[in-house]
Order: C-alpha cells, then sequence, then structure tokens
C-alpha cells in the first residue's frame, strides 16, 4: 500500500476554520516574553556601543511573520518535506565543519549571501520533525514499549546531527537536540529495562569521555561542581551571575539600575546570561513572572501535544515543548548556578537572530498541530 | 513501503497521548519549581549578602594615606615630618602580555637601576591568579619631573597599568643626624604583617586600620617605638569601577551614597622630644669624632638635651631610596654605621670608672678621707708591674689628686684593698651593669664583673690581680656610653635617672596627649662626705692645673656674676693591651688606637647639664673628647641665657633683614653691595649680645 500522504481537505475554508481554533493563549504568552525580552534588552545593551534591542525587535518581528505563515500550510505537509528538511540540515551542519566561520575559537556560523546562519539552531526542530515522523510511520507497532535494538534509527537520527554539533565546538545546543530527541523517545514508551541500561551507559561513558573533553569544558565541568573555586577564572561567569542574581533582592534594583549589568561584570550578557539581567533588576517579583510565563508556555505547549490529533502532531508537539522546556530550565539553572555552563539561549529574552527563528518556528509548528486539532 | 496506522479517531489518539503529557507536565512543574525555590534562595534568603557583593564589586576602595605624625624637638622645631611625593606602581592584570614592554619604557622614562628593574621583573613573574590585580611598585620617590614625563607619556595603550599614587614619604631633615635616634621607615614585610595584624586586633581599639602590603612601618629607633602613635588612622575613597577596574565618573557615582564616598584621614600624633636641636647640631658639628656619641642630659630629670651617636646611616635613604648596593656598603663598613653606639656598643669605661672606685673605698672604709698613696710611676703586685700614666710617677697623692690628674697606681692600691666584688657591688648602685631603660629598644647590659663572673667567664678563674684593671675601668669592665651618661647623672644630681628623650606627645593640633614625667632608677646611697670628696677630685681634674681636663675647662661664662664652674673626667680606655712603648694615636692602626671618654657637668655646685663624649680610638681622653664636652656645655649656657632674653623681649639672632633695596641699586657691583647691607646690622648686635652676656 503506497504511503498516503495526502490531505483530505486543503483550501482556503479549511484555512479559516483552523484559524478558527488558533491556541491565542500561547501567541500571549509568546508575545509578553518577547516584549519583556526586547525591553530587557534595551537595559542590558545600556553599556554596549549597538543598540542592539532594535535588532531584536526586527528578528522578532520576522519571526512572528514566520510562524503566522507556518500555520497557512497544514502541519502534516511538513511530515512529507520532514526528512528532507532533516537532510538539508545536515548538509548545512557539514558545510558548517568545512567552511564556517570562526567567531570566538567555534565554527558555528555559514555564511549565505547575505545571511549569517546558525544551522545548530535548525538541528533541533529537524531533529524534532524526523522524529515526530519516524514514531508517527511506527505506530502500533510496539505497543508494549520500545526496546533498545528498536530504538537504533532514531537514536541515530538525534545523535549524528548532535554530534556534528558538537564538534563545532557548541556543547549547549548539541545537549538540547540530544534532550529534544530523547523526549521524544521517552514519549513514545520505552521499556524500563532499556531505560535503565542507557542511564548506565551514559554514566559509564561520561566517566571515560570526561578525558577527552576540550579544556574549557572540563574546566565549566569543575566549575559546576566547586563554583567559587575560581572566582577569576573559569568560576567568573557563574560567580557573577549568582552574584546579579541575588543581589536583586524581592524588587530588584529597577530597569537599568543594575550594576552588574552596567558596570560589564556579567559576561555574556545580552545572550546567555540575559537572564542575570532580568533577575538584578526586576527582583523576585520580575523573575516569577517571567518564570510564570515560561511555565504557561510549556505546560500550553504540552497541552497542545496532548490534544494532537495524530502521532505526527503529537510527537512534533512534544519536540517542540521540549525543546522550549529544556532551553528555559538548563538555561535558567545555568544563571543561578544549579547546572554547569554551558551556552543555551533563553528563549524570546536571549539577544539573537538565529535563537528567534528558531524558537517562533518551533513556536509556529506548535500552534499549526495545536489549531488543527480538530481538522479532519 | 510501511503499512500507514489506520488513521484513528480524534479521541482515541488524545486518549492515548494524554497520559504521557501530564506526566510530562508534571515533571515540567516540578522543574519550575526547583528554579522557583532556587531564586527563593537567592534573591530573597542570600539576597542581602549578594547585595553586599555586588556593591562589593564596583566599590573600589582607595586608602587615603593618614599623614604621619612629625617627631619635633623641644622647641617644637620640625625634625621629622613628611614630604608630598609620588611611587610608581605596575598592576600586571592591566598591562597584560605587554607588560614586559611596559617596563621597559618605564625603564628608559624614569632611569630605572638594574636594580629595580630586576626587582620589577621578579615581580612580574611571580604574579599569578589574584596578585596580577595588585599594583607592586616599580620606583619609589620620583622627582616632579619625572611624574610630568610619565604624564606627557601616557598615550593611550603605552603605559597601561602604570599608576602614579602619592606616597608622602618621610623626610627627615638632617639627614643622618640623629639617625639613629630617629630610627626609619620601609615596607612592610608579609609575615610581619600578619604579625602586626594580630596585634592590632588583640589591642582592638576599633579605630586602627589594618596594614596592607605596601604599608610603611617604623623602624628602629623612635618611630619603630612608637609606630602606633605616629602612624594616625587611614581614610578612604570610594570611587565607582567597572568589571576592568576603570573609574567611572558622572551619573555612576551616585551608586555610592554621598556620605560614604570619602572619609578622611586622621594625621598621627606628633612626638616632643626633651632634645634641643640647636644643642644637637652645634655638638653635631664640633664633635671632631668618626665613631662615638655626644650625649647630653638635664641633670634635673634625666631628659636628653643631645644625642649625637655616628656613624648614622641617613635615614632618607634607608627609607626608601637605597639601593642594594648601598645597602650592603652599610654592611659591609667596619665602622658599623647600623649600631646605635649610645645603648648598643660597650666600651672599657677607663679612667671614668675611677669615680665608682673612690666611692667604693670611701664607702667601704679602704680610704680614709685625707687618705694618700705614693706613685712612683708603677704598682707591683706578686711579680707583675703595673704602670701608671706618668712614667715618673705622681708621688705622694690624695684622693683629689688622684681623680684630678688621673693616677693609675693610687686606684690600684684601692683596687687591690677593695677586691672586685666590693667594686662591683657599688657600680650596680651607680647603674652600670644593667640596662638604663632607655625607652627604645636593643639595649644592652653593658657587664659590671665580681668575682664569681670571673669564675665563668675567664680561663683560670679569678684572680687578685683582676681587682686592679676593674678598678682604673679596664679589663672586663664594660659600659655603654648612655650608661655611664646616668652614671656622671647620679653624681651630678643623687638620682640615677631613667634617660628619656620623649617629652610629650600631642595631637595634630599641639593638645598634650602624655606628658612623661622624670624617672628615678634610684637614688646614690652615698655619704655627703663621700659625694664632696669626689666632687672636689671631679673639679680638680678639670680645675685645677694638674687636671687632665683643665684645658678644656670654662674660663667665661658667668651666671648671675657666678663664674661657670664645670667638673669632670677624662678618659682613656685601651681598646688592646699596652706595648712595651707608649705610641702616639697616628702611630697606631685605627683599631688599636684608645677610646676617648669624657664625662662631665656644670655647674659644679647645682648641676643641670651632663655631658658625656666618647670618641671612639681617637686617642686621649683629655684632647679629643673633652674640648667637645666642654663646647656642648658651654653652648648650652650660652642656648640658655639667650632663650631668657628672649623671654625678656630683647631680640636675639640674626639681625631682621634689611629694608628693601631698590632694583636699580641692587644692580651695581656686587662684592661693594653685602658689605654695607649686612656688615654694619649684624657685627653690632652680635657685639651687643656678647657684651650683655660679659
Amino acid at each position: 500500500m503506497a504511503l498516503d500522504l495526502s490531505l483530505p481537505h486543503s483550501g482556503f475554508h479549511s484555512q479559516r476554520r483552523a484559524f478558527n481554533n488558533y491556541p491565542w493563549h500561547v501567541a500571549f504568552f509568546v508575545l509578553c516574553i518577547a516584549a519583556l525580552g526586547v525591553w530587557n534588552l534595551a537595559s542590558a545593551s545600556r553599556s554596549a556601543h549597538a543598540p542592539v534591542w532594535i535588532s531584536q525587535l526586527t528578528w522578532m518581528g520576522a519571526g512572528v511573520c514566520a510562524a503566522l505563515a507556518i500555520g497557512f500550510v497544514d502541519y502534516r505537509r511538513f511530515m512529507r518535506g520532514a526528512y528532507v528538511f532533516y537532510a538539508l540540515v545536515l548538509l548545512l551542519l557539514v558545510a558548517v565543519m568545512l567552511k564556517g566561520r570562526v567567531v570566538m575559537g567555534a565554527r558555528r556560523w555559514l555564511t549565505i549571501g547575505p545571511l549569517n546562519l546558525q544551522p545548530s539552531e535548525l538541528a533541533k526542530i529537524a531533529v524534532a520533525l524526523a522524529l515526530a515522523r519516524w514514531f508517527h510511520l511506527d505506530a502500533g507497532k510496539r505497543r508494549d514499549g520500545y526496546g533498545l535494538l528498536s530504538l537504533v534509527v532514531p537514536a541515530g537520527m538525534t545523535l549524528v546531527p548532535a554530534l556534528l554539533v558538537l564538534k563545532q565546538p557548541d556543547l549547549g545546543t548539541a545537549l538540547i537536540v540530544v534532550a529534544v530527541g530523547a523526549t521524544i523517545i521517552l514519549f513514545a514508551r520505552v521499556r524500563w529495562q532499556a531505560l535503565v541500561t542507557v542511564v548506565v551507559v551514559v554514566a559509564v561513558g561520561a566517566v571515560f569521555a570526561y578525558p577527552h573533553l576540550k579544556p574549557y569544558q572540563k574546566r565549566r565541568v569543575e566549575t559546576y561542581l566547586d563554583p567559587e573555586g575560581d572566582v577569576l577564572g573559569a568560576g567568573y561567569h557563574a560567580t557573577q551571575s549568582m552574584i546579579a542574581v541575588g543581589s536583586g533582592q524581592g524588587a530588584g534594583k529597577g530597569w537599568g539600575q543594575g550594576t552588574q549589568t552596567l558596570l560589564s561584570f556579567l559576561p555574556e550578557q545580552h545572550t546567555d546570561f540575559i537572564f542575570s539581567v532580568w533577575a538584578e533588576e526586576h527582583g523576585f517579583v520580575g523573575c516569577l513572572l517571567l518564570l510564570a510565563l515560561y511555565y504557561a508556555l510549556v505546560v500550553s505547549a504540552l497541552g497542545i501535544a496532548g490534544n494532537a490529533r495524530d502521532r505526527f502532531g503529537h510527537f512534533l508537539a512534544v519536540g517542540v515543548s521540549g525543546m522550549l522546556f529544556w532551553h528555559v530550565f538548563v538555561n535558567m539553572g545555568m544563571v543561578m548556578a544549579i547546572l554547569p555552563v554551558v551556552g543555551v539561549t533563553l528563549p524570546l529574552m536571549s539577544y539573537g537572530g538565529s535563537s528567534i527563528v528558531a524558537v517562533m518556528l518551533g513556536i509556529g509548528l506548535l500552534n499549526n498541530v495545536g489549531m488543527r486539532r480538530f481538522v479532519n | 513501503m510501511i503499512d500507514v496506522p489506520p488513521p484513528a479517531s480524534p479521541g482515541a489518539a488524545q486518549k492515548e497521548f494524554r497520559p504521557g503529557t501530564s506526566w510530562m507536565t508534571a515533571a515540567a512543574s516540578l522543574a519550575f519549581l526547583v528554579l522557583g525555590v532556587r531564586l527563593y534562595q537567592l534573591q530573597i534568603l542570600r539576597g542581602d549578602d549578594y547585595k553586599e557583593r555586588a556593591d562589593g564589586n564596583f566599590v573600589k576602595e582607595l586608602r587615603v594615606p593618614a599623614d604621619r605624625g612629625f617627631i619635633l624637638d623641644t622647641g617644637h622645631r620640625i625634625l621629622v615630618d613628611s614630604r608630598p611625593s609620588y611611587d610608581v606602581t605596575l598592576r600586571p592584570y592591566f598591562c597584560g602580555k605587554q607588560c614586559d614592554d611596559t617596563l621597559s619604557r618605564l625603564s628608559s622614562l624614569l632611569s630605572l637601576s638594574e636594580d629595580e628593574m630586576g626587582r620589577a621583573q621578579e615581580r612580574l613573574r611571580a604574579a599569578r591568579g589574584l596578585e596580577r590585580f595588585r599594583p607592586f611598585t616599580v620606583k619609589v620617590d620620583i622627582a616632579r619631573e619625572e611624574l610630568d614625563i610619565i604624564e606627557a607619556n601616557r598615550v593611550p595603550g603605552a603605559l597601561s597599568g602604570v599608576d602614579v599614587i602619592p606616597a608622602p614619604h618621610r623626610n627627615y631633615r638632617y639627614g643622618s643626624w640623629g639617625g639613629h635616634l630617629f630610627g626609619y621607615m620601609n615596607e612592610i614585610g608579609a609575615d610581619e604583617l600578619k604579625k602586626a595584624n594580630e596585634e592590632i586586633e588583640r589591642r582592638g581599639d576599633g579605630e586602627t586600620l589594618p596594614y596592607q602590603l605596601g604599608d610603611y612601618l617604623g623602624r628602629r629607633g623612635l618611630e619603630r617605638r612608637w609606630e602606633s602613635r605616629l602612624r594616625g588612622i587611614d581614610g578612604v575613597r570610594r570611587v565607582v569601577v567597572d568589571a576592568k577596574g576603570n573609574a567611572k565618573g558622572g551619573d555612576l557615582e551616585d551608586l555610592i551614597p554621598e556620605v560614604q564616598r570619602f572619609e578622611p584621614s586622621r594625621p598621627g600624633q606628633n612626638l616632643v622630644l626633651s632634645i634641643d636641636w640647636r644643642l644637637q647640631e652645634f655638638a653635631e658639628k664640633f664633635f671632631p669624632g668618626t665613631a662615638g656619641s655626644v650625649l647630653a642630659m638635664d641633670a634635673k630629670t634625666g631628659f636628653l638635651l643631645a644625642l649625637v651617636d655616628r656613624p648614622a646611616p641617613d635615614p632618607n635613604k634607608l627609607s626608601g631610596r637605597i639601593s642594594r648596593a648601598e645597602m650592603l656598603a652599610i654592611h659591609n663598613d667596619p665602622l658599623r654605621p647600623e649600631l646605635f653606639r649610645a645603648i648598643q656598643e660597650h666600651y672599657h669605661p677607663g679612667s671614668t670608672f675611677k669615680v665608682v672606685t673612690s666611692i667604693a673605698a670611701l664607702e667601704e672604709g679602704a680610704l680614709k678621707p685625707g687618705g694618700t698613696v705614693s706613685c712612683p710611676g708603677y704598682y707591683a703586685l706578686g711579680r707583675h708591674r703595673w704602670r701608671c700614666d706618668k712614667e715618673t710617677g705622681h708621688g705622694t697623692v690624695d684622693l683629689e689628686h688622684a681623680l684630678g690628674a688621673s693616677c693609675n697606681v693610687f686606684y690600684y692600691a684601692l683596687g687591690e684593698r677593695l677586691g672586685t666584688d666590693r667594686i662591683a657591688k657599688w657600680a650596680r648602685l651607680l647603674g652600670l651593669g644593667r640596662p638604663t631603660g632607655f625607652d627604645i629598644g636593643g639595649e644592652i647590659t653593658g657587664v659590671m664583673p665580681d668575682e664569681a663572673w670571673h669564675d665563668k667567664h675567664v680561663a683560670g678563674g679569678y684572680q687578685r690581680g683582676m681587682a686592679l684593671n676593674v678598678a682604673i675601668g679596664q679589663g672586663d669592665v664594660n659600659v655603654t656610653p648612655m650608661q655611664q651618661l646616668v652614671l656622671y647623672g647620679a653624681l651630678a644630681s643623687g638620682i640615677v635617672w631613667k634617660p628619656q628623650v620623649v617629652e610629650r606627645i600631642e595631637d595634630p593640633s599641639g593638645q598634650t596627649v602624655q606628658q612623661f614625667a622624670p624617672v628615678e632608677a634610684g637614688r646614690l646611697p652615698v655619704k655627703k662626705e663621700t659625694r664632696d670628696q669626689v666632687m672636689k677630685g671631679l673639679l680638680a681634674a678639670v680645675n685645677q692645673p694638674f687636671g687632665t681636663g683643665y684645658w678644656s675647662r670654662i674660663k667665661d661664662i658667668q651666671i648671675d656674676g657666678k663664674l661657670l664652674v664645670m667638673a669632670g673626667k677624662t678618659g682613656t680606655a685601651q681598646g688592646v693591651k699596652l706595648g712595651a712603648r707608649r705610641l702616639k694615636a697616628a702611630q697606631v692602626t685605627y683599631s688599636e688606637r684608645d677610646h676617648a671618654w669624657f664625662a662631665a657637668f656644670a655647674p659644679a655646685d647645682d648641676p643641670e647639664i651632663v655631658v658625656l663624649v666618647l670618641n671612639e680610638h681617637s686617642g686621649f681622653g683629655s684632647s679629643n673628647a673633652a674640648p667637645t664636652a666642654s663646647a656642648v656645655v658651654r653652648h648650652y649656657f650660652e642656648l640658655k641665657r639667650a632663650d631668657a632674653l628672649e623671654r625678656a623681649g630683647v631680640p636675639f639672632g640674626p639681625p631682621p633683614p634689611p629694608a628693601l633695596v631698590p632694583a636699580e641699586r641692587a644692580v651695581p657691583p656686587a662684592p661693594a653691595a653685602p658689605r654695607t647691607l649686612e656688615g654694619p646690622a649684624s657685627a653690632p648686635a652680635a657685639a651687643k649680645g656678647e657684651k650683655r652676656g660679659a
């Protein structure tokens, strides 16, 4: 039997019906966070030379348009293109390795015409799409859960791009790729024996892999274990960021008043450590608000996953939810020094075009699934 | 091709997915709870702590060094103060990889010596981690022009990490004069730092700030003894800095509340000495010795009036600008300039000791009043002949003559009668053999031997003949100049004074904080006749033609219509055993020459001043020590008279400057001008002063 990927209803009429069910609450949370993000960047970049929030706003606009545009195409059409997209991203990753631009010791950027692209950001979406398709087609075969052997393909689909990203080196993004893949796989129900085996293998592997890490990566792990051990060296980021967060206290120092931000004590203050700027200036109250927005976003995304009308939509929504969740958790955990320092952005708050576009693409796909939950 | 699963109905799919998403929602909730709790912990529970650390990040505290207290003489003349100067420091963190270039640039700008360069390179290499933020001194005390040179060369990127910081340096106005008394200052060492700060903590007055590396600490002398009083309390200036340590002005200044931006320093207290610097200056100039001491003491209080001690290194040099070579030169100098001779070196007292033997003999009944001894020029004990000063002999001498002419034979006889123990007993009562208590540290005890001492320290033990040597201040008798000063002070006043030099301590506004009273260490326990007898001998020594100090008598000073009479005693202490022939000082090498002593006080009937001169390795006391003592006594009374006149409203001292000369008259030939302007003005004034005193 031929694979029937044709869509039963496609046409303007059904589009309008789909938009009637658009998950506006998700859009609301996204826009709220995005607005706070731009506002926060305007403060964070006071000490820098360029007002980066303007460019952030531009990217944000582009991202919102892209997310809405995605809504016009039924997500099931993307299932057909999932592997193609995945292959394309792999190609881009290989291209980065060969011809990428080196910025601060890492080869992460690819210049195509006027665009500076970070293919690793796309890798997360590509893995989500590819795994969703794989599990969609694999449905019904393993009612009793997946064993190790049966997971070789999805695991490979996750690990290949992850390793390519790790090679750049970009440990943070590689971890997110793995986390997205692992989340999807877990949702497909894995046998507990398989789970235990994986955990043991990873633990043992970590011990053996540790000597092969790059010195800066090792330092980060050591710093995580003892953040105040080397206040001026590797622990500098962790220490200064904790100071920034803690010194925000209850109400914060006020917009533009964060001394850690103003006097450049925070490294990477508009990208990976943007949350410490927020925490310093808006305090516990502001942080709870932001945390609540992210929580609402993640829970809404999971809600969409739970209400998806088919397995592809379900796994795709799970992938996007996972991506959002892991970004938020790893980033905030790092800023608050409960996790080691790995370069992971805070969605919609961190400065960076590729990051915003990737998040917005994810949101677009998520809403696409959500708006078509009743569509047949 | 794969089988496509039958399209599940919406309801069925959601039944399948929902349990999974519920689990995931629960897990996400837990994760967000963890983040929330952590936020609460950081911001609410530990918020104050982090707030403090955030403030600490950008608040840079700069020390405002307190002005160190002055050292003043009794007339409030400044002897030691601080002058503005600059140190050049380098912070390795800020010059980064260019530190070597920066150093060599500095080297050419400041013409650093090899020494300074070597030290700087060492510090540079040693700096690791946090150390790299700490500035170290490249050159201390640069000249004003050098400061300008550095500022002129401050193009961006050229001298990063180089700071020129104001660092007041101690200014010893009279160079090496009084050098041992004042001591000097230099940088605190890492180990001392800990000790000094523990001491401060122990004292715990809550005001004294701990020392930091780079701080200067008083070394030796008054600087060390009174460090805690002189030091003062440093102030603090707080500035806003960014992560790179650059100071930020403008609006950012407001991050620090205005009241906290500056806490002024409080200057240290001033030491007012009993020294009259005019007398000191005079003594410094008059004293011909290469090495030795001139000490003058107020006979009625025990406070020192002058303290010449040489050789002494220049404390200005020791306090900073000294090179390793110069330091080495001081250490290797055979004259040992680092030694504070007045209290840290002892000598045979020679004939100046004879007063002790005299007192012992009279008090112990070994010499009856008016008792005589015949001097043939030698004294025989057993098979040994002990020589007298005068080879032909003094004839029959009594105490007055013996003390005045310094007859050794007379004292050999007393020594034999008394034995060492009885001499030692009286010497101790007069303050020998123990420290005088001069409160400056490092004082030695000297040696006053008795029989037991000889048994213990001399091969063969005590022998009778030793008493003969002890009786004339030779053998193993050793005294410091300060002890000898105290001894003659006791003869003069009847009180064994504890010599002191700090009269009072004042706060910067001149209010007395602490006044020091005279301290008696003992009283001279002798009968009046004994003192009278000895005094007669001391008067004879200076005022009788046969006296050894006759040449140095004071003939021309009257006090209240009475001629000023000085009493004293010469001494010529032999450092090495006498050879067969008597040699002149110039005929033997420096270190074999005798030490010249002279101790005196005046006026003899009611002594005010005690003077002791020790001229190391110079020869006879009569010719190399007595003139200085005499001149100092004389100058003391001249000053006293001048002060009295001034108090009475009669101007004294240099005449007032002549009226301003119009420019056209000042231009003509130089030689004529000064004569016409100054000659008539000054000469009569001096003559007038002279007449009034006479």
